[in-house]
């Protein structure tokens, strides 16, 4: 009889402790990390036909859906090795497809025919790499690729017929071309050349005519070639020379001179623009404040994304074109938020039909996921700093455990959308603060080089005043602080726990960066101009020398207390393994907390499902160990 | 049958051969003990030499370990400047090394000191030489020519290794070690290891013949081993310890001590740490140990003779008591045996032929009762004894009037002994509260022995009762024999008597025994003051309740 009651009391217990509790499902890490279903889709010209890739026996293969029967129907079955995700229709209706088989170091090229599945090689080559650069639909069996075969160092253009095999050169690389801009015709007239640092833009009005140089840029500026207007010889493109936010402007390709500005916006470079090729035009100029934004130039295609945006399956979400058809009628969208993953949608233009493909991650439940609000804040010298916040789901807005992830590079950004990592760490109920430092991509010129030289400097600044702005508005619990990061990311949680103990309780590292000297050491000698690009933007190794002592961690090992988990793969090749090892060996001499986890078979990027699984879960033990259980 | 059997024995024999056992066992215990302690402090001559080894060369590991691997850390970025303060904390740190020699090599390029090899060249642009001098660190760089063995031994293998590693893993360890260090006696060099990307970009331009210059650091650390601090963790066992080569070995002056030796690795593998004690130094030692051990030993033994010790006294102290039992039976039989045989003489007269007179009906009559009486006497005597050493009988309280309680032995004395003056005075108490038989007692028994232990002229007895705060006091003082000094300690034992002519019959030694026991048994105490010919004073003292 007491037996029973102090069992019903017990259930009773365990049920209100339940109901006290907010329920955040915690979703298992597998759905978070798992390789995507089906990616890469394309349209073919005719619209007739969507293909996708998806793994069969682990491999990437392609598949192809009839869209007037729905029909799916694998094309290829590959069990050694996958297919690259650069595939591409032709304007006849033809798959062209390839494969790098790693350990023989060969690549190889085929096509598909539609009716009868039959694949045929086309191209076979050792130690190349190849890349399509055009299709054209006036001769629609003759591509344009660029390929290294004549010199692994140098990329020359060759024009490959893809019913005969044949390939014909079609411009020799002199050394330095790096980018080649196709007009319409599949003419190369315009390219673009780099020592790594400097670029020039050079033009020749026809195939005849040597290339001359029109524009020259170090690495401050810049001026990407978008196509050309049709009106003389004037191209769009992307530049931020005399200004310090990038712009759309269109330029005179016979002098290299600006012409007028399209577009620019005060607060953002323009990222991106989307140009049709079919009816060559820009469509939109897009650029990132503190969400996307999208410029349209063109009435309809305003019109087209606005009542795209507000169907009800697609209202709040980001949507980009991936593919269309010759006629631009059938469009494949891909659309995705900051809870979602993305999926991908067939969009009929003249029926308004819209046919949703499939889903990158259909595990996830967007209802489920946090949302990223940007946020901004003034550094100690009064820079305006923009991040990004993504607190847990729950009632909870203050005192929260965080995990600062300062991002890579340094020279890149953290942008608005779906973050696995972030989305990931907030289900287990962490808020996740995300930081564009000074020297991020993005915010213009001046911003951009107010970081030169601020490696473990005014960067890290940033990074702190973050921390103690997310403390000073009561959203961070002081006590609670872990700061996460990869590559240079890396070196800046590494750096924060030894400069700055009392601010950070652990520490996640992926690849970290932990000396300066390797950083710069990948700056090849004879590249004058890209070392001196790095000497500028990070410090001369021999007369900064002590002050890329005093940032590196690696020289620093008395300062680190808090607890480390470090992951690094073995074949990562711009990592000195020994070193990391001395270092994390001198670390636990010294009875800090280090978990290292060193696998083998991996590179930069953790490629294993189940190595990238692993991670995970020992980063979130480590997490809930160092952040909840310790008192 | 002998006839000693069941007589209590005293085995002299017995004892010495248990004393002789514990003194021989407590040598041999000491003397196994001492030659363990010996054989195990030359034991640890032996190996203790390694501690001492480890903390000599902790700071030759620290360095080899950590410090030297930190080049690597600068990518070969090292230039004069950072290589001398580089080589400035070496020197801070680690008073071994001599002299550091740094080489400025390029790979990919050629200057006058090249070593090419497998399509790649490697060579020094310079070579810069610090040392350490009155805490100040020198630098030179090196003209030429200067000595480039050590470059030209570490680029064949760095080169080698640029040109045939397997890249497709990571490097073990050994393969490292085998490749960026050159450990020969003396010195070390080290140049920094390379990441595979760089191995990947050497092998580019090996096969493409090109040129470039990729920076890459080299240091050779002179080593002198007689600058390492002997740190000797154990003084007690080495008297010597000092750095030697290899191959000294002394055979002359040294030849009466305890030596051993530990050779270095690596860099200093050519010397080896000499460990020496004297003979004294040693014994010293084993002493120091064996002290606390022998201690332990000759307690050990001490204590199993006190245990012996103790039981052979409790042995002697049982003997003595039933000796003394033994006595007491004799003496008691004697006791009874006076008035049984009167009893015996005067019923075989009464059962004798001739008619009895009256005279000596009576006679014979009061003979049987008095004698009768005596016995009965001596076996309550005997009974409430041990009634009261065995603590079974109860105090009967009642208030008593003294003046009363007194007078009634008073008289019966008197008339019982009409030469017997007895006087009694009693101050300031008239009630109290007591057992007024087993006081009754007391009195009895006091009055008796001062009436029998008195020069026949002499038979007084002045009782003098008093208060005293909470205690009431009988003083009984008489004109008797008095008592011996030495003998005051043993009147109140039981069944001891003093041999005198005033006790050849009717005693039995009991008397005070008894007296003393029923006092305590009432909460109170009993003295005695005496002097031999001139009297005794009995003092007892009861806690006084009213």
């Amino acid at each position: 009889m007491l037996g029973r009651l102090k069992y019903i009391l017990f259930i009773v217990f365990i049920v209100s402790l339940w109901s006290c509790k907010e329920k955040v499902r915690r979703i298992p890490i597998t759905d978070f990390f798992k390789t995507p279903e089906k990616s890469s889709y394309r349209i073919s010209p005719d619209g007739k036909y969507v293909s996708y890739l998806k793994p069969y026996k682990d491999k990437q293969n392609l598949f192809i859906q009839s869209l007037a029967d729905g029909k799916e129907r694998m094309a290829t079955s590959f069990d050694d090795y996958s297919i690259r995700s650069d595939y591409f229709w032709t304007y006849n209706n033809q798959l062209v497809f390839s494969q790098e088989i790693i350990d023989l170091d060969r690549y190889k090229m085929y096509t598909i025919d539609l009716a009868t599945f039959k694949i045929h090689n086309i191209l076979d080559q050792e130690k190349v790499k190849v890349s399509m650069l055009n299709r054209n639909r006036q001769r629609p069996d003759v591509i344009t690729i660029k390929m290294n075969k004549r010199d692994p160092a140098n990329f020359d253009i060759y024009r490959l017929n893809i019913k005969t095999g044949e390939l014909v050169p079609y411009l020799i690389n002199p050394g330095n071309i790096t980018e080649w801009f196709p007009d319409a015709d599949g003419k190369i007239r315009l390219v673009k050349s780099s020592d790594g640092v400097n670029e020039t833009i050079l033009y020749r009005p026809d195939d005849k005519t040597p290339f001359k140089p029109i524009i020259e840029n170090n690495f401050k500026n810049s001026v990407k070639p978008v196509a050309f207007t049709g009106v003389k010889n004037n191209f769009y493109a992307l530049s931020n020379v005399n200004r310090d936010k990038t712009a759309l402007v269109e330029i005179n390709a016979e002098d290299g001179k600006e012409q007028k500005t399209i577009l620019g916006c005060n607060k953002a470079d323009i990222l991106y623009v989307e140009y049709s090729k079919n009816k060559h035009r820009v469509e939109f100029a897009a650029w990132e404040e503190a969400k996307p934004h999208k410029h349209f130039l063109i009435p309809d295609i305003e019109s087209m994304y606005h009542s795209l945006q507000e169907r009800p399956e697609l209202k709040g979400n980001e949507i980009r074109v991936v593919d269309r058809d010759s006629a631009e009628n059938r469009l494949i969208l891909n659309t995705y938020t900051d809870r979602n993953p993305g999926s991908y949608y067939l969009y009929e233009n003249n029926t308004g039909k819209l046919t949703k493909l499939g889903d990158i991650n259909s595990s996830l439940r967007p209802g489920e996921l946090c949302a990223m609000q940007p946020i901004a804040y003034k550094a100690r010298d009064g820079l305006l700093i923009n991040g990004y916040l993504t607190l847990p789901l729950g009632k909870r807005r203050t005192n929260l455990p965080v995990v600062i992830m300062p991002h890579g590079g340094p020279w890149s950004r953290d942008s608005w959308g779906y973050d696995e990592q972030v989305q990931f760490l907030a289900n287990r109920g962490y808020a996740v603060f995300q930081v564009n430092y000074r020297g991020s991509n993005g915010y213009g010129k001046a911003f951009r080089s107010a970081g030169f030289k601020q490696v473990g400097g005014k960067i890290q600044d940033d990074i702190t005043d973050g921390v103690n702005w997310l403390i000073n508005q009561k959203i961070a619990n002081p006590k609670k602080i872990a700061i996460f990061g990869g590559g240079f990311g890396g070196f800046s949680a590494l750096y924060g726990v030894s400069f700055h103990p009392e601010l950070y309780n652990c520490a996640v590292v992926q690849y970290g960066l932990i000396n300066f000297f390797t950083f710069i050491k990948d700056a090849p000698p004879f590249f004058k101009p890209y070392l001196k690009m790095m000497y500028e933007m990070v410090g001369n190794p021999e007369t900064d020398a002590d002050q890329l002592r005093a940032i590196s961690p690696v020289f620093h090992t008395d300062k680190i207390k808090v607890p480390l988990i470090i992951f690094q793969g073995a074949k990562d090749q711009r990592a000195n393994i020994s070193e990391l090892n001395q270092f994390v060996r001198e670390l636990r001499k010294r009875n800090v907390d280090v978990k290292y986890f060193l696998k083998p078979n991996e590179r930069t990027y953790f490629r294993s499902e189940h190595t990238r699984m692993e991670m995970y879960s020992e980063i979130e033990k480590f997490l809930d160990y160092n952040m909840r259980v310790k008192p | 049958m002998p006839v000693h059997k069941n007589v209590y024995r005293k085995n002299f024999l017995l004892i010495i051969i248990f004393l002789v056992l514990i003194s021989v066992t407590f040598v041999i215990a000491l003397f196994v003990s001492y030659n363990l302690t010996a054989k195990y402090v030359e034991n640890e001559f032996a190996s203790k030499k390694i501690e001492v080894l480890e903390q000599t060369i902790k700071p030759y590991n620290d360095f080899f370990q950590n410090k030297v691997p930190e080049i690597t850390s600068y990518q070969g970025f090292l230039d004069s400047a950072s290589a001398a303060k580089y080589a400035a904390s070496v020197f801070h740190d680690y008073a071994f090394v001599k002299k550091v020699i740094f080489y400025d090599v390029l790979i990919g390029s050629k200057t006058n000191i090249t070593i090419r090899q497998n399509n790649l060249n490697i060579s020094v642009k310079a070579i810069y030489q610090y040392w350490y001098q009155n805490d100040r660190v020198l630098g030179a760089r090196q003209v030429e020519p200067a000595d480039d063995s050590d470059f030209k031994d570490m680029a064949v293998k760095l080169s080698n290794y640029i040109a045939f590693s397997d890249t497709s893993r990571v490097s073990s360890q050994d393969e490292l070690f085998k490749t960026y260090w050159d450990v020969k006696p003396d010195k070390i060099s080290y140049t920094n290891i390379l990441r595979r990307e760089d191995i990947r970009i050497y092998r580019d331009m090996q096969q493409r013949n090109a040129t470039a210059a990729y920076k890459q650091n080299m240091m050779t650390f002179y080593l002198d081993p007689y600058l390492l601090k002997v740190k000797n963790s154990h003084p007690e066992l080495y008297q010597n310890v000092s750095i030697q080569p290899v191959v000294y070995d002394p055979i002359d002056s040294e030849g009466d001590k305890m030596i051993t030796e530990a050779s270095f690795p690596g860099a200093f593998s050519d010397y080896k740490l000499f460990f020496s004690s004297g003979q004294g130094y040693l014994a010293n030692e084993i002493n120091r140990r064996f002290m606390p051990i022998g201690a332990v030993v000759l307690l050990i033994s001490l204590f199993l003779v006190l245990i012996g010790w103790l039981i052979y006294r409790n042995l002697n102290v049982n003997i003595k008591l039933f000796k003394l039992q033994y006595d007491f039976i004799n003496n008691f039989t004697h006791e009874f045996k006076t008035p049984v045989s009167v009893i015996k003489i005067a019923g075989s007269n009464l059962r004798g032929d001739g008619e009895l007179t009256e005279r000596q009906r009576k006679h014979y009559g009061k003979i049987l009762d008095e004698e009768a009486d005596k016995l009965n006497d001596l076996m309550n005597k005997l009974l409430s004894f041990t009634q009261l050493e065995n603590k079974s009988i109860t105090l009967k309280k009642e208030e008593i009037d003294i003046n009363d309680f007194v007078s009634r032995y008073t008289d019966t004395f008197k008339i019982k002994y009409p030469d017997f003056k007895l006087q009694c005075k009693v101050k300031g108490v008239r009630t109290f509260y007591a057992d007024p038989v087993l006081l009754g007692s007391v009195f009895q028994n006091l009055i008796e022995n001062a009436y029998k232990y008195s020069h026949p002229q002499k038979k007084e007895l002045n009782i003098n009762i008093t208060q005293e705060k909470r205690n009431i006091t009988f003083s009984f003082v008489d004109r008797g024999i008095g008592i011996p000094k030495h003998e005051l300690n043993n009147i109140f034992k039981k069944f001891y008597r003093i041999e005198n002519q005033y006790n050849q019959n009717g005693s039995v030694g009991l008397g005070l025994a008894f007296c003393k026991e029923l006092v305590n048994f009432m909460d109170g105490e009993i003295t005695v003051h005496s002097k031999v010919n001139e009297g005794s004073e009995f003092v007892v003292t009861l806690p006084y309740e009213n």
